[in-house]
């Protein structure tokens, strides 16, 4: 920061002025704290110097705030930066980053979770059926993670209906298949090849994965009694419906098109961002774009 | 090609003064001072003195635990160094450095020339001192259970039962309660003032979307302290009404409930913990895009993440009680409610490191110091995971798995940016550098003690190591690991040695700083270092978040893309 002596110019700034009523009001409020548990005379000294500290902090401002003029010389600054600009080798444009100028709507993870979560209970049903004659056993399972007096309960209390079970296993696995859902929705277009196959069998598979190490963490009682294979037929027929339903709906526009220059929203010039096969010049729009990204 | 973009541009220029005052007036000044930048320093050093006060407790603490059946100090000593240790680091490190620095910064950020209320922000600063030797007096003053001059000796948490008269007698606790009462006091008075400069005392231009995210996290952070220090206070002043006047709030025996003191308790305690973090990611919102040379990244996102944690951090506090029996629908709800906020906390690690991606890094003191923040953070956020689930809590709670995790939050993340914090903003408050020589010392070797005290703490946690505990036999299979995080804390303390040697001789000797070191983009670098007492001598006016950047790039400037 440089200043230019030749145009400066005296001004005055009010601030506040100094004062000790502050201070003589905290101590006083301290001291009479420190009388309750010494003695009775510091309790007193703190009572007067608090009310001093009341009475002349009440004068510091009225009628008028107290203040002081402050002169100060005004004068131009010239803000200069220190950095440096490099000279960069040019690199080929298959090392540019390319963000997805096209994205799923955040509904669409809704929806896919949604109809996923349905389509999981089928198996959970059939299982629990084959298992132990009852539809309702993997629903208490499940809600038994949030009971601890369930930790102990017996297959048959497991396979009779609940209605805080299953209250309890519908807020459960209802959260849960709206998060991955949302999940779903947001990863897939990162994985454009076989979605199918990414959503209906590498992602349930990842997901049973980390639940396979984690659950015995989680919901021990679970954990015991999963049947695993059960299990992951269940992720599968999840995986495969929310996927279908994600890749089935439209794409939404991200920032990065609206960023793009009028005539390759139109479609009459090609972007650079349309993929590494395809490089164009790089517009103006991108290169301020680009700034916000890359460092000085 | 190196570039310089000089700008014309009003901004200030200070008078110097060739008359030296005495030190009767030099103390004068600062006694009476309501300037936000004197208050702000007077906060600091305050904590300072206290950082060192509970690191001499804590060294205590880990001679007595170094070896097996050991009695370097009484067993009631031990119980008034972890009391007066935690209350001290929370009450009286913790709260009034970050207050410090929000005092000595918001205002020079949002271009103002002091606080909304400047008396006020004297009398909270003087108000909170005064707790903190009203605390300290104890030791003096306080009859307590071993007799005249003990210090509180039922930790930092005082749950009921332990604080009736019965278990209780004397003033001992009665000092811990008044204490914490009265820098409450000051604590409520600079989250006033702090909200009321941050809403009404903004430059031309600074809309809330082109506030410094360090002034967006004050603000929420100032919000949460509302909320949090009410209960606390409450509280202590039940518990005075239970120990005099004969009230039965947390006197089970009388129909009380001593679980209601830990519900009063941990709905301060928590969102304390955030209370003391945000600041610190606020800090790396400065400094991390400066030394990465780049803007912030995903700013709107930023300031959603941090309102997302200062409500979430609302709903988390009975993850403390697990243990305690408040049923599954009660542990659930906390689980997912803890679980839930490391959604907005993730946020912003990855926008931190996406900040830093691909940037022009610059390792000075203060970024090691911001890198190694985000690296113990991310560690101290997964062990928070692990405690944060009901079943495993119920295996560790009270162990040293607990006081390591957080640990790892108080030093590894917060302790770690606000060295940090100090490397950046030392030059704008002294006028003078830190050395980068010592800095780079102090920083290796607390990474190193660092490591070897919490990455440890953790085991003798999981062997089942309680913690308070006083001594322990020698057949447990503890006593290696404590020795080796007992060195760890020896090695912690030289670094800090290093560092106040360092703060010591930098203001002395240390090469002068100028108004804009770090070639920075906030508006406290806009005006001379020290700033002078009025700021700035015309209110400046702004167009982006990066209003430096734009004075010295008028040919790129952000308000180009905001």
């Amino acid at each position: 920061m440089h200043i230019n002596q030749e145009h400066s110019r005296v001004e005055v700034v009010q601030l506040p002025s100094p004062t000790a009523w502050p201070l003589v009001l905290s101590l006083g409020i301290a001291l009479l704290c420190t009388g309750l548990v010494t003695n009775l005379f510091i309790g007193i000294l703190g009572l007067m110097l608090s009310i001093c500290g009341c009475v002349g902090w009440f004068f510091q401002v009225f009628p008028h705030e107290s203040h002081i003029d402050v002169p100060v010389q005004v004068g131009d600054v010239q803000v200069l930066s220190s950095r440096t600009l490099q000279d960069r080798l040019p690199v080929s444009e298959m090392h540019r980053k390319f963000l997805p100028i096209e994205t799923f709507h955040i509904g669409t993870g809704i929806k896919g979770g949604i109809a996923g979560g349905l389509a999981m209970t089928l198996p959970a049903a059939i299982f629990s059926l084959i298992k132990y004659h009852s539809i309702w056993y993997a629903t208490n399972l499940l809600a038994a993670g949030g009971f601890v007096s369930w930790a102990n309960a017996s297959d048959a209390f497991l396979s009779e209906f609940h209605m805080r079970g299953l209250l309890a296993a519908a807020a459960i696995h209802g959260l849960t298949s709206l998060l991955v859902g949302l999940l779903y929705g947001a990863m897939l277009p990162m994985y454009p090849r076989s979605p199918i196959v990414t959503a209906g069998l590498v992602a349930p598979l990842l997901f049973t994965g980390i639940l396979h190490s984690a659950l015995g963490i989680v919901s021990p009682i679970l954990n015991d009694r999963i049947d695993w294979f059960w299990f992951i037929i269940s992720q599968i027929a999840f995986g495969l419906v929310c996927g279908f339903v994600v890749n089935l709906s439209a794409k939404v526009r991200t920032a990065q098109f609206r960023a793009l220059p009028f005539a390759v929203r139109a479609g009459i010039h090609i972007s650079s961002d349309a993929g590494p096969q395809e490089p164009t010049e790089i517009s103006t729009t991108d290169q301020k774009n680009e700034k916000r990204d890359r460092p000085e | 090609m190196a570039t310089q973009s000089p700008v014309n541009a009003i901004l200030d220029e200070t008078t110097s003064s060739s008359t030296h005052p005495s030190a009767l007036q030099i103390l004068h000044d600062w006694l009476t001072t309501a300037d936000h930048k004197k208050i702000g320093l007077m906060y600091i050093g305050y904590a300072l003195l206290f950082l060192v006060v509970g690191g001499f407790q804590a060294i205590l603490m880990r001679i007595q635990l170094a070896i097996p059946n050991n009695h370097f100090v009484s067993p009631q000593a031990f119980n008034q160094l972890f009391t007066m240790h935690g209350t001290t680091m929370v009450f009286f490190v913790g709260m009034p450095v970050l207050f410090g620095f929000g005092n000595y910064l918001i205002p020079l950020m949002i271009g103002a020339r002091d606080m909304a209320f400047p008396r006020l922000n004297a009398f909270s600063f003087w108000i909170a001192a005064f707790g903190g030797f009203l605390l300290y007096f104890s030791y003096l003053g306080a009859p307590g259970l071993s007799g005249a001059g003990s210090a509180p000796d039922v930790g930092w948490w005082a749950y009921a039962p332990l604080t009736a008269r019965a278990f209780s007698p004397g003033h001992s606790t009665d000092y811990w309660t008044l204490a914490i009462l009265i820098s409450g006091i000051g604590s409520i008075g600079t989250a006033i003032n702090i909200v009321a400069t941050i809403l009404c005392m903004r430059c031309p231009g600074m809309k809330l979307s082109r506030m410094p995210l360090l002034v967006w996290i004050y603000l929420v952070m100032a919000m949460m302290v509302f909320v949090t220090i009410s209960p606390l206070t409450a509280a202590q002043i039940m518990l005075l009404l239970d120990r005099y006047l004969g009230s039965h709030f947390f006197d089970t025996q009388a129909g009380g409930s001593a679980v209601l003191w830990m519900h009063f308790f941990w709905v301060f305690g928590h969102p304390e913990v955030y209370v003391l973090i945000l600041p610190t990611f606020a800090f790396a919102n400065e400094i991390i895009p400066v030394f990465s040379r780049k803007a912030v990244f995903g700013y709107p996102a930023m300031v959603a993440a941090t309102v997302a944690i200062g409500f979430i951090s609302l709903s988390v506090w009975a993850h403390h009680m697990f243990t305690v029996g408040m049923g599954p629908g009660a542990n659930t709800f906390f689980v997912l409610a803890t679980m839930t906020i490391s959604v907005p906390t993730g946020i912003k690690i990855f926008n931190w490191l996406a900040t830093i991606w691909g940037g022009k890094i610059h390792f000075t003191s203060s970024m090691k110091f911001a890198i190694g923040f985000l690296f113990q953070f991310l560690v101290a956020g997964l062990t928070g995971i692990m405690l944060g689930s009901a079943p495993f809590d119920w295996q560790l709670s009270n162990s040293y798995f607990v006081v390591a995790h957080f640990h790892y939050v108080l030093v590894g993340a917060i302790l770690f940016m606000l060295f940090s914090a100090f490397y950046y903003w030392y030059p704008k408050m002294t006028g003078r550098m830190l050395s980068e020589k010592l800095g780079t010392w102090h920083f290796w070797l607390f990474v190193i003690g660092f490591h070897l005290t919490f990455d440890l703490m953790h085991i003798p946690g999981i062997l089942g190591m309680p913690r308070r505990i006083y001594t322990y036999e020698a057949d447990r299979g503890w006593m290696m690991w404590n020795l080796l995080i007992s060195c760890g804390a020896v090695i912690q303390t030289v670094a800090t040695l290093i560092f106040v040697y360092n703060l010591i001789w930098s203001y002395f000797k240390g090469p002068v700083a100028g108004a804009d070191p770090w070639d920075a983009w906030t508006l406290e670098w806009s005006t001379t270092s020290p700033p002078p007492s009025y700021n700035f001598a015309v209110i400046p006016g702004v167009s982006s978040r990066r209003p430096l950047w734009d004075l010295k790039h008028p040919e790129d400037p952000d308000s180009n893309y905001e």
